[in-house]
C-alpha cells in the first residue's frame, strides 16, 4: 500500500479537527514532571493511532493566548511538523497542543 | 624548584585520574619541564607509614618549604566535627589540611568536592563535607573566609567534576613559575582565564541554539540540548569547548548535555529524580534561562529566532 505523504496525513487530522474531535486540552502541565507524566502515556500509543495522539496530546486547530505550534521548542516550521519523539506528526504553524514549548 | 604536595579526602580519585591524563603540559613535564618537585601524591608518592608521616611534619613545620599545597576531595567534618571518618597518617585529615594550608605558599582545590563540596556534600551529606573555602556557594568551608595563603592569595579554586586535565597543569604551572600575579580569579576564586567563557562558548550546537531547534535524543547531533535535555551551557562557566577533553570532544559534541560541574551548585536540585538530563520548566517556558536574559525577552527571542529558522536548520547537517 502506498505510504501517505506528510501533507495527506496533514490534511487528515484537519479534517478530523474540523470535524470535532475532542482531544485532552487539560491540564496544561504546569512543569516538566507533569509534562512527562503526558510524554508517557504518549509512548505507550501506537504509531499509527493518530487519533489517539491527538487526543492525548490535546490537538487544537487554533492557539490558545500566545501559544501556537510556530514558536513551540519542538516545531520544525519548514516541514510543518512536530517533532516531539513520542507525537511526531504533522501541524499547521497556527495550531496548538498541550506539550507546548517555548 | 616548587615543592608540591597533593592530598586527597573524601574523594573518587577522579581528579587524580584527570591529571594523571594531562597532555598540555603532562604530569612528566611538571617535572622534567617546569621544575615541579611532587613532595608526595596519594597515586605517585613511595613514602608510606612513618616517612610519609614524617614529610607531612616537615612540611608544617617548615623544614621543607611547601609551595604549593593541592587537596582533592571534601574536608570530612564527620562524625561531630571531629573528623575521624576520614583519618590520615594518624590523625584526621582535616586537621592535615589545616596546618599544611596555613604552611603553604599557595593552596590549590581541585575538583567539586576540594572547592565546594560537590557530591559528597549534597544533602543530606552524611559526612559533614565541605570545601577548602566554600561550602557550596557559602563562602567558608574548612578553612574560613579569611583564609590567604602565604602568597597573599585564598585557595585558588579549580572545579569541575572532574576537573580538565590541562586547567589543572596549566595552573600549577602559572603558579610554580611564579606567574601567579598573571591569574585573576572570579567571585568564586576560579582562574578567570579558564571560567569566564560559558561551557556554550564553542560548542558545534550554536547555530541550533541560535535557531531554537531541540535535540530530543540522546547522541542525536542536529540541535541543542538546551530545551529538552537540560543542558547548562548557557550558564555554566567552563571552557569544555574550547579546550576539549581528549583533545577531540566535549560532552555536548558527543550528544550529552553539560551538568553545570563547574559551578557551586553542583550537582543541581540535589539530584532529584526528574531533574538530571531534564530541563525544568514553568508552564512551558525553562526555568533556568541563559546567564543575563529574562523570562520576557526570552519568550521574545525564542519567538523571532524560531520564525527565522532556516530549512537547513531542521534537516540533519553531518551526513557521511
Ligand atoms: S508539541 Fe504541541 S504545540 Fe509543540 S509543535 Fe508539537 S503539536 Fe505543536
Ligand atoms: S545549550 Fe548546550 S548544547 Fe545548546 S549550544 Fe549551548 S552548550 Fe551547546
Amino acid at each position: 500500500m502506498r505510504e501517505e505523504s506528510d501533507k495527506e496525513l496533514l490534511d487528515r487530522i484537519a479534517k478530523m479537527l474540523d470535524g470535532g474531535l475532542k482531544t485532552m486540552t487539560e491540564p496544561f502541565p504546569e512543569d516538566n514532571f507533569q509534562f512527562d507524566v503526558i510524554v508517557r502515556e504518549l509512548a505507550h500509543i501506537k504509531k499509527d493511532d493518530v487519533e489517539k495522539k491527538l487526543v492525548v496530546s490535546g490537538y487544537l486547530n487554533h492557539p490558545i493566548e500566545e501559544m501556537r505550534c510556530m514558536e513551540c521548542m519542538y516545531y520544525l516550521n519548514h516541514r510543518k511538523w512536530c517533532n516531539l519523539p513520542e507525537i511526531d506528526l504533522p501541524a499547521e504553524p497556527d495550531w496548538w497542543c498541550r506539550l507546548w514549548r517555548i | 624548584m616548587a615543592n608540591l604536595l597533593w592530598l586527597q579526602g573524601g574523594a573518587c580519585s577522579g581528579n587524580t585520574m584527570s591529571f594523571l591524563n594531562a597532555e598540555e603540559p603532562s604530569a612528566c613535564d611538571l617535572v622534567t619541564d617546569f621544575g615541579i618537585n611532587i613532595l608526595w601524591h596519594p597515586s605517585l608518592g613511595m613514602e608510606l607509614g612513618n616517612d610519609l608521616q614524617q614529610i607531612l611534619k616537615d612540611c608544617v613545620s617548615g623544614k621543607i618549604k611547601l609551595d604549593i599545597f593541592v587537596f582533592e576531595g571534601t574536608v570530612v567534618n564527620a562524625p561531630d566535627g571531629t573528623g575521624t571518618w576520614n583519618r590520615f597518617a594518624g590523625r584526621p585529615m582535616k586537621e592535615w589540611v589545616k596546618e599544611l594550608s596555613a604552611a603553604a605558599d599557595f593552596v590549590v582545590a581541585i575538583g567539586d568536592c576540594a572547592t565546594w563540596g560537590g557530591i559528597p556534600a549534597t544533602a543530606p551529606n552524611p559526612t559533614d563535607s565541605v570545601g577548602l573555602q566554600f561550602l557550596k556557594k557559602n563562602i567558608g568551608g574548612a578553612l574560613g573566609k579569611t583564609f590567604k595563603a602565604k602568597s597573599g592569595l585564598p585557595v585558588i579554586n579549580i572545579p569541575g567534576c572532574p576537573a580538565h586535565p590541562d586547567w589543572v597543569t596549566q595552573i600549577l604551572v602559572a603558579v610554580a613559575t611564579g606567574r601567579a600575579g598573571d591569574l585573576t580569579l572570579d567571585e568564586y576564586q576560579r582562574p578567570k582565564t579558564f571560567f569566564q567563557s560559558f561551557t556554550q562558548t564553542g560548542c558545534t550546537r550554536n547555530m541550533h541554539f541560535a535557531y531554537k531547534v531541540s535535540t530530543t535524543q540522546f547522541g542525536q547531533r542536529n540541535g541543542c540540548l538546551f530545551y529538552d535535555l537540560g543542558c547548562r551551557g548557557p550558564m555554566t562557566h567552563s571552557p569544555c569547548n574550547r579546550i576539549l577533553w581528549n583533545r577531540q570532544s566535549s560532552k555536548t559534541r558527543a550528544g550529552m548535555p553539560c551538568l553545570g560541574c563547574t559551578e557551586p551548585e553542583f550537582p543541581f536540585h540535589d539530584l532529584m529524580p526528574g531533574t538530571v538530563f531534564k530541563t525544568q520548566t514553568v508552564m512551558g517556558v525553562p526555568k533556568e534561562l541563559p546567564l543575563g536574559v529574562d523570562k520576557s525577552s526570552y519568550i521574545k527571542y525564542t519567538g523571532a529566532a524560531k520564525a527565522a529558522t532556516p530549512k537547513w536548520a531542521e534537516e540533519d547537517m553531518f551526513v557521511v
